[in-house]
């Protein structure tokens, strides 16, 4: 079975903007030997069908395959985070999971999922849709740990109602290849929309994000945040896009991609984008790409760390930038102590 | 090299971005020594101090430093620490995301381990903290907070000596620790030094201000002029130089 041959679906263009520098070839033309809905251990799971618009045509590679969606509706508030762990075991399968995660009115709610393989050649096509009510607020972590020679395409769509709060901490550790899609459409008043990220690539790996915000309506905040660590001849392309148009006066949107590359084989490719119009708003955008500051690398060798721990201190400074922005103190302490074998 | 000697340094030379800085300099400190290092702007001082703690900038093209016995310039920048030698920042670095306690007790357990003595663990660590900077009075809250980052001039000089007394070094570098600083201040960096001479250590102290000199005696004061020491005495040659100035005592000061 492979991706290109799957009846009216309709690709990625490499030629196309967005996709521009991603190199499907390989993911798109390899021949899997089964295709699998990968099923979540809750049991009672409402079933949906799929039949949203969304801007991405890479929702429609797993849509293509089961149209079928699961369905959480939150609508009352848990103390305790909801965990959702992903363990991919079938070698050179295509994997396919789809959810819509609904948070009801006033509903506070924490979830986070964790993607993890033990397989070879396989392939995982996940699509999120988030839908937040009125003045509800969600805390979504994801970490995604798919390593070499698998790959995955995340693709999340998401909708907010007035007042609601979204606060997406997206951590990107597996030395595969991936791709993130982030799509948010603001049609609401005051909501706020905060997606960190820190990817953290070694080896051959390809991680890309692509990520677009469009303000539709007045008063919200949209503020993207990525972090960078790339080792060896790691790759991530970062491509965000924020349009705010006419209608979304005293708008606040902000872009911001930070990279520290640890070889000189390590390349990141960072677009953020702004298209704005109209005056009556607060944007910024930023990206830097550097190595460690030599200066203090010294200054903690002088004390007797050694030239390697000092290396990871000062790393783990700057990725801790992001873990600390996640609000759930008890999350902030899984990602620190997270371990990819205590899943595999 | 003499058995009681800590540090000996032989026709020393050393270029910063291709330019001779050090031209041939000549030192050597023994166990319990005090060496002040003056000189006009610009002559070296921090130049040697900062090579003696390996810094990147300063590239040896000549000479011989021998610590302990050992070829220093063998020696990387965490193995010279981890031999005991300290050097004070002039302007330390702020490292926003390390936190402060975190540092020290990992740079003090790199210590332990390099000589051979086992970890110590949080409890041990803040106790022997609480005892230090309890005698001298410094603010333990410095800990809590990220490297210097943020820190006020003094603060930042602080933290250094708290880092000072928690290391217990062999060779003390003090690059201009009392720039900045008031007159209380001063006195506790004083207070913090002598309180760690006990005849073996060693202090290499750089200052313009003959005020730290006043409350931290020194045994030599080496004149450095144009990369070479170019007149040594005792403290009576701070004094003098206090009185009258470079010129008077045959020292032309390259920046006039």
């Amino acid at each position: 079975m492979q991706i290109n041959n799957i009846d009216g679906l309709i690709l990625p263009n490499k030629k196309d903007e967005e996709f521009l520098k991603i190199n499907f070839d390989s993911l798109f033309s390899y021949d899997f030997t089964k295709t699998e809905t990968y099923e979540f251990d809750i049991v009672g799971l409402e079933t949906i069908n799929d039949k949203e618009k969304y801007e991405s045509v890479l929702f429609d590679i797993t849509r293509s395959l089961d149209n079928q969606q699961k369905l959480i509706t939150i609508n009352k508030n848990i103390a305790e985070p909801i965990f959702l762990i992903h363990k991919l075991k079938e070698n050179e399968t295509v994997y396919t999971n789809s959810l819509k995660i609904k948070i009801a009115k006033d509903i506070k709610a924490t979830i986070v999922e964790v993607f993890v393989n033990s397989c070879t050649n396989s392939f995982y096509g996940v699509n999120r849709k988030i839908e937040l009510e009125e003045n509800a607020s969600l805390e979504y972590v994801k970490i995604q740990d798919i390593n070499a020679s698998n790959s995955m395409i995340f693709t999340t769509a998401i909708e907010q109602q007035n007042s609601s709060n979204l606060e997406i901490s997206n951590f990107e550790y597996g030395n595969g290849f991936v791709v993130n899609s982030f799509e948010n459409i603001i049609n609401a008043q005051n909501t706020n929309y905060e997606l960190n990220a820190l990817v953290k690539l070694f080896g051959d790996s390809t991680t890309s994000n692509l990520v677009k915000t469009i303000h539709n309506e007045k008063s919200s905040v949209s503020n993207i945040n990525y972090k960078h660590s790339l080792k060896d001849s790691s790759k991530a392309v970062f491509k965000a896009k924020s349009i705010v148009n006419e209608t979304a006066l005293y708008s606040k949107a902000f872009q911001h991609c930070n990279t520290i590359l640890l070889s000189d084989d390590a390349t990141i490719i960072a677009q953020p984008h702004l298209e704005i119009y109209i005056d009556e708003l607060e944007a910024s955008h930023g990206t830097t790409t550097g190595t460690l500051n030599k200066e203090q690398l010294l200054y903690l060798q002088s004390r007797g760390i050694s030239k390697n721990e000092s290396y990871e201190m000062l790393l783990s400074a700057f990725e801790n930038k992001i873990v600390d922005n996640i609000k759930d103190e008890l999350i902030k302490e899984f990602i620190k102590n997270y371990k990819r074998d205590t899943y595999v | 090299m003499e058995k009681n000697t800590i540090l000996k340094i032989e026709n020393l030379h050393v270029n910063i971005n291709d330019r001779e800085i050090l031209k041939g300099l000549n030192l050597e400190i023994k166990p319990g020594e005090i060496h002040a290092l003056m000189g006009t702007n610009g002559a070296g001082k921090s130049t040697l101090v900062k090579t003696l703690s390996a810094h990147y900038d300063c590239i040896v093209t000549d000479g011989k430093i021998t610590y302990k016995n050992k070829d220093l310039l063998e020696l990387d920048v965490s193995q010279r620490a981890n031999e005991g030698i300290f050097m004070s920042f002039q302007s330390p670095i702020e490292v926003a995301g390390v936190n402060n306690s975190y540092f020290l007790k990992t740079a003090m357990n790199a210590k332990r381990t390099y000589t051979g003595l086992p970890e110590i663990d949080a409890m041990e660590f803040l106790k022997l903290v609480k005892e230090e900077t309890g005698k001298f009075n410094i603010d333990r809250k410095l800990l809590q907070r990220d490297l210097n980052d943020g820190f006020s001039g003094g603060e930042k000089k602080r933290n250094e000596l708290i880092q000072l007394l928690m290391l217990q070094p062999d060779l003390i570098m003090l690059d201009e620790i009392d720039s900045g600083l008031d007159v209380d201040a001063i006195k506790t960096v004083a207070n913090v030094i002598n309180s760690m001479l006990d005849g073996k250590r060693s202090i290499l102290m750089i200052t313009h201000y003959d005020r730290l000199l006043e409350l931290i005696k020194p045994d030599f004061v080496h004149i450095l002029n144009d990369g070479k020491i170019v007149k040594t005495g005792d403290y009576s040659l701070a004094l003098e130089l206090d009185e009258k100035g470079y010129e008077a005592i045959g020292i032309k000061d390259a920046n006039k």
